[in-house]
C-alpha cells in the first residue's frame, strides 16, 4: 500500500487547493466583469447574437489570443468574457501541471510519463481544434 | 438582458439538480438548452462543458483537502479519458446531430440506471499485480470514530477501457460522465464508493477541460451562451451542494429518474425525427 509523502500532502492539500480556488475566483469574476458590461453596454448586441445564434445555428468566434487581449483591455465585453471562459479552463490543465511537477520532484518514472502523456493530449486537443 | 437571466435561471437550477442527484450538471444543462432555449446541439455542448469544469474544478478541491481522491489511479485513467475526450470533442464537429441526440439518450439510460442501482462498497484488501506495480492502493480516511482500512484496486486494463468510453461521451455531449466514471471504478476495480465519486470529480474536470480545449479552438464555443451558463451551472451547484446535506436524496431518486427518462425519451424523439 502506498503512503502518501509529505510533500505530496503538502502540495495536494494546501498549495493545490490555494491556487486553483484563486484561478477560479478569477476566472468567474472575469466572466462576471464581461456579462455585466455586456448588459450595460451593448443589450441589443447580445440579444441580437442570442438570435443569429438560433436562426444560423453557429456562430464563429475564432479569434488569436492576442487579438483576444487588445480587445479585452479596450473594454469589449465579449473578448472579456472569452478571456474568462479560456482561463477557467486553465484549472484543470493547472492541476494536471501540478501533478507533473509533484511525480518529477518524488522522481517517479512512470508517474512522470502517465501526467506528461494528460498534458500532450490536452496541446493536441487544442490543435486538433485549430485545424479540425 | 431578459434573455441573460433566463439563461442563467435555466443554467442554475440544471447546476441545482445535478448537484442534488450526484450526476453533475451537464446532464441537464444540455437539454434544457435545446428543448427551452431552442440553441443548436453542437453550441449547448460546448457550453456546458466549460460548465463541467467550472463545477468540477469547485467541488473537487474539498475532496482533494480531505484525503479521498486518490490521485495515482486519476492520473492512469485520464490518461484513458483524455484520449477519448480529445477523440469526441474532435468528432463532435463531424457527427451529424441526430447521432449526438441518440447517444445522449442512451446515456441518460445509463444514469438512471446507475441512480437505481448504486449499491454499497466492494472493498479488495489488496491489489492484483498490475495495479500493485502501479501502486494504486490507498486508504480511506478515518471518519466518526472509524480506523483508517486500506483498499486494493484490481482490473486496471478493464477501468481504462470503460474510461475510453467515458470520455468519448464526455467530448461528443458535453457531460462530465461521471455516471459511468463511478460505475468503472467502483464496479470494475472496486474502489471504495467515496474514493471512487472523488477520484471521478477530480478526473472530470481534466476530461471536460480537454474536450473544452478541442471546442475553444474551433472557436465552437459561443461567447454569449456559454458565460451565463458557467456562472449559472456553478451557482446552483454550489446551492445544491449546500442544501445536499439537510435533504433525504433517496427520496427525491424516484424523480431524478423520471427526469432522466423523459430527457432520454425526449432525445430519442430529436433522433428519430432528425434522422
Amino acid at each position: 500500500m502506498k503512503d502518501v509523502t509529505a510533500d505530496e500532502e503538502r502540495i495536494l492539500r494546501v498549495w493545490t487547493p490555494v491556487i486553483l480556488r484563486t484561478i477560479l475566483v478569477g476566472a468567474i469574476a472575469i466572466l462576471l466583469l464581461g456579462l455585466l458590461s455586456m448588459a450595460w453596454q451593448s443589450p441589443g448586441y447580445y440579444v441580437a447574437r442570442f438570435h443569429r445564434l438560433q436562426n444560423t445555428g453557429h456562430l464563429q468566434n475564432r479569434e488569436s489570443l492576442a487579438l483576444l487581449v487588445s480587445s479585452s483591455l479596450k473594454g469589449e465585453p465579449r473578448p472579456i468574457m472569452t478571456l474568462g471562459l479560456m482561463l477557467l479552463t486553465l484549472v484543470p490543465l493547472a492541476r494536471v501541471a501540478f501533478c507533473f511537477l509533484l511525480f518529477l520532484k518524488e522522481r517517479d518514472g512512470i508517474y512522470v510519463a502517465f501526467t506528461a502523456y494528460v498534458l500532450i493530449g490536452l496541446v493536441v486537443g487544442v490543435i486538433l481544434g485549430r485545424v479540425g | 438582458m431578459f434573455i441573460m437571466l433566463g439563461l442563467l435561471a435555466l443554467a442554475a437550477g440544471s447546476g441545482f439538480i445535478g448537484a442534488l442527484s450526484g450526476l453533475g450538471g451537464g446532464v441537464f444543462i444540455v437539454p434544457a438548452l435545446l428543448i427551452f432555449a431552442h440553441i443548436p446541439m453542437g453550441t449547448a455542448v460546448g457550453a456546458s462543458m466549460i460548465s463541467v469544469v467550472a463545477t468540477s474544478a469547485g467541488a473537487s478541491v474539498a475532496f482533494v483537502r480531505d484525503g479521498w481522491t486518490n490521485l495515482r489511479v486519476a492520473m492512469v485513467l485520464e490518461c484513458a479519458t483524455v484520449t477519448g475526450a480529445v477523440t469526441g470533442a474532435y468528432l463532435a464537429g463531424i457527427v451529424p446531430t441526430w447521432v449526438l441526440e441518440l447517444l445522449f439518450a442512451l446515456m441518460m439510460l445509463q444514469s438512471a440506471y446507475f441512480t437505481v442501482t448504486k449499491v454499497g462498497d466492494s472493498i479488495m484488501p489488496h491489489s492484483d499485480a498490475l495495479a500493485e506495480r502501479l501502486k494504486l492502493g490507498g486508504r480511506i480516511p478515518a471518519e466518526s470514530g472509524q480506523q483508517e482500512i486500506d483498499y486494493g484496486v484490481v482490473n486496471v486494463p478493464g477501468g481504462a477501457v470503460l474510461m475510453v468510453v467515458a470520455g468519448l461521451m464526455s467530448g461528443l455531449l458535453g457531460i462530465g460522465s461521471g455516471a459511468l466514471k463511478v460505475m468503472a471504478m467502483d464496479y470494475v476495480m472496486h474502489l471504495p464508493l467515496k474514493v471512487s465519486s472523488a477520484t471521478s470529480n477530480f478526473m472530470i474536470g481534466v476530461t471536460a477541460g480537454a474536450g473544452a480545449l478541442v471546442f475553444l479552438a474551433r472557436g465552437d464555443v459561443a461567447t454569449v451562451i456559454a458565460a451565463p451558463v458557467a456562472l449559472g451551472v456553478t451557482a446552483g451547484a454550489l446551492a445544491g451542494s449546500r442544501l445536499l446535506p439537510h435533504v433525504n436524496v433517496q427520496s427525491l431518486r424516484t424523480m431524478f429518474v423520471a427526469i432522466l427518462l423523459l430527457i432520454a425519451v425526449e432525445m430519442g424523439w430529436r433522433a428519430l425525427s432528425g434522422f
